[in-house]
């Protein structure tokens, strides 16, 4: 973490310093990570696919900066900064593009197609959407028959918003009032589809009095409007009050996957958001106005980032594939495959 | 059985109460699953049921009447009519260290809810070891003039996703048995009870609450030396109903019940062909890539020295079950039919 001049903590500040020198480093990183990844899938050095979550980093940060270790996060494949934000260690999420044994699914997976449920508590992804919502949905049930204040956050994009299961899993929840939280993505483009084609009304957050829960729209490029509402929602479901909705507005700078020019996408759109709606930028301007970074602990937060970056893949080469045996175990639970597992991630404490 | 008579309420929309052990303590098919998960649940608190109209309903065929009274609204939870999400919440809460056991209202709904049977459920745990100790129960099967959605046999649609255990008990006791197991499997199970056993299929259930019934074991339910019967479900009964007017005729036939359909016992189906060197494959699945169809694969290819015929399978078209009683009775196999493919082999 980038290093300051000690001075007194400042009460006027949305989040303890070391936090927003955290949320700094997991913007920079993913955002690093995401052009990174890109430029070694069009080399040919990186297998399988890629889905850019270029953009929407203020969305995947914010939502999950209110989370303890303990809570769960049910995300989508666009949404591996969300993952890395809950604890992933970058190192096992580079062996998991490369197909390696040291990945979070062993090989089984690959790409953002991930999850670390016994570490950090994230669901392995799955590509129907919004699967996971309804798993959501399970888990804060969970928590309130425990009698815990644990929080279930679940994202999904604008496109699976038009899903039966969407519908189904807030309307369960709300019936419940489980401990819950929806976060919509809403980066205007389900693929090539745009927001016009999946909903007729003008936004997400407006579904949310359907189901007799609140709905609030941020926008994705000012993480710290997306923190503030992502918190409200977590407290009121710790609260035992029930689930909230959370459109978070940005747009998809790249396309879908990493094969797709997105040609569909109008240029004046994609120019606008890259200039105004950068939650990268955006933060770390909040954060030298703040006097909070200089010249200096930036240069060094971009080395730091640029080693880990290098020595995920570094770890990810060097680690070896699984065995071609491997395909045909760990289906049931009785055969002791995934009692080998490697170390588990710890969970990052903010 | 074969008669063409409507039975009134057969479909199970009578709410007739689900009824009590005999004095000499026989019980029905229906009773043997009410008790199964009544003692899990005195058990194990983690185990809990969720399902639509299963609390003060008691549920389309009564397996829970009773149960809210006694275990409450939180572990006799009602549900909205959200297939999906009743199975996705059973598979979250499971991964959060419940043992769910989510009942269909038929099994027929269970299409409702496929998504998160095949890609959650079937799938999590081969793509991360997180185990996931999910029941499914559905009642299953034709012969009740239930017609095409309230009679579908679906279980090689969930075999065929290949991480969901499929039991399908034909007597009450592997039905306790069975049920007990299930739920404390640490794998998903699809639990397919036959609705046309439920009330009419009774004999004597150990009332030891820890009696289980291995998943995964076939039984003998008829010795025989001329020709093996393999089937499940219903079916057994029909089986044995034609072995005993076979023996008559002088065919003695031996009646093996698979109870468990995925993964199934492949060494009992094979003993039994060593020793009849005859194998009728009877299902009530459809016969196209069906259980069925699998198990006279394997018999062809594992037991071949041993077959003095070809195999012959008896199972209905991949077509809805019609509901008219002719239609229905042609569809699925009789105990004539049954006794006619006997025959067949028996003459090679």
């Amino acid at each position: 973490m980038a290093t300051k001049t000690k001075k007194q903590p400042d009460t006027s500040l949305p989040m303890p310093e070391e936090q927003l020198q955290h949320v700094l480093y997991l913007l920079k990183l993913t955002r690093y990570f995401d052009e990174r990844m890109e430029a070694l899938y069009r080399q040919g050095r990186l297998p399988g696919a890629i889905y850019s979550g270029r953009g929407q980093e203020g969305t995947h940060v914010g939502v999950v900066m209110p989370l303890r270790p303990d809570d769960s996060l049910f995300p989508t494949h666009r949404d591996l900064t969300a993952q890395i934000a809950k604890g992933l260690d970058l190192k096992r999420v580079m062996a998991q593009f490369w197909g390696r044994i040291d990945g979070y699914t062993r090989g089984r997976d690959g790409n953002s197609h991930i999850g670390d449920w016994q570490g950090n508590r994230t669901f392995t992804v799955m590509s129907h959407l919004p699967i996971a919502y309804p798993v959501a949905c399970g888990a804060a049930l969970a928590y309130q028959r425990a009698g815990d204040d644990r929080v279930a956050l679940a994202i999904c994009g604008d496109g699976a918003t038009s899903n039966g299961r969407w519908h189904e899993a807030l309307n369960t929840s709300a019936v419940y009032r489980l401990p819950v939280v929806w976060v919509v993505n809403n980066n205007q483009f389900a693929y090539s589809t745009p927001n016009r084609l999946e909903f007729p009304v003008p936004t997400v957050a407006e579904r949310g009095a359907a189901y007799g829960m609140p709905g609030v729209r941020v926008d994705g490029g000012d993480v710290l409007a997306v923190y503030e509402a992502a918190r409200a929602a977590v407290d009121r479901a710790r609260a035992g009050e029930g689930p909230s909705l959370i459109e978070s507005v940005s747009l998809r700078w790249r396309g879908h996957a990493g094969h797709d020019p997105a040609n569909y996408m109008p240029d004046e759109l994609l120019e606008r958001y890259m200039a105004e709606h950068d939650p990268v930028k955006n933060f770390e301007t909040w954060m030298r106005e703040h006097g909070l970074v200089d010249d200096d602990s930036l240069a060094e937060l971009q080395a730091r980032i640029e080693r880990e970056f290098d020595e995920g893949y570094e770890f990810a080469l060097a680690s070896p594939f699984p065995e071609p045996g491997d395909a045909f175990k760990g289906n049931w639970t009785d055969d002791g495959y995934w009692a080998s597992e490697p170390g588990r991630g710890g969970g990052t404490e903010y | 059985m074969a008669s063409t008579t409507v039975e009134a309420g057969a479909a199970g929309h009578g709410a007739e109460p689900r009824g009590k052990r005999t004095d000499d303590g026989q019980a029905t098919y229906l009773i043997a699953i009410a008790e199964a998960l009544w003692e899990e649940m005195e058990r194990d608190e983690r185990v809990y049921l969720l399902g639509e109209d299963i609390g003060a309903y008691g549920g389309a065929f009564k397996v829970t009447e009773g149960f809210l009274d006694r275990f409450g609204p939180e572990r006799v939870m009602d549900t909205p009519i959200v297939e999906e999400t009743i199975v996705g919440m059973a598979a979250g809460s499971a991964m959060e260290g419940l043992r769910p056991v989510a009942e269909f209202q038929y099994a027929d709904f269970m299409s409702s809810g496929y998504d998160e049977i095949t890609t959650v459920l079937s799938r999590y745990h081969y793509r991360s070891g997180v185990p996931m100790p999910v029941v499914l129960r559905g009642p299953s099967g034709g012969g009740v003039r239930a017609s095409s959605f309230h009679s579908t046999n679906p279980e090689p649609w969930v075999a065929h996703a290949g991480g969901i255990k499929v039991v399908c008990p034909a007597f009450p006791g592997d039905a306790k048995g069975l049920l007990k197991s299930a739920v404390r499997d640490d794998n998903p199970v699809l639990y397919l009870e036959h609705k046309w056993i439920y009330r009419r299929i009774k004999e004597h259930v150990s009332e030891d609450p820890d009696l289980l019934v291995p998943i995964g074991e076939a039984r003998v339910r008829r010795q025989g030396d001329d020709v093996s019967i393999i089937t499940y479900g219903a079916m057994v009964h029909r089986a044995l109903e034609a072995a005993a007017a076979l023996e008559e005729r002088g065919t003695s036939v031996e009646v093996v019940d698979l109870r468990t359909v995925y993964p199934y016992d492949e060494d009992a189906v094979l003993r039994s062909i060593e020793k009849t060197s005859h194998a009728l494959v009877l299902s009530e699945s459809y016969r196209y890539a069906g259980i069925g169809a699998e198990v006279a694969a394997t018999i062809a290819e594992k037991a071949f020295e041993h077959l003095d015929a070809p195999v012959e399978r008896l199972s209905p078209p991949n077509l809805p079950v019609p509901f008219s009683p002719p239609l229905e009775d042609a569809f699925l196999p009789q105990v004539a039919d049954i006794e006619a493919a006997v025959d067949r082999l028996s003459a090679w």
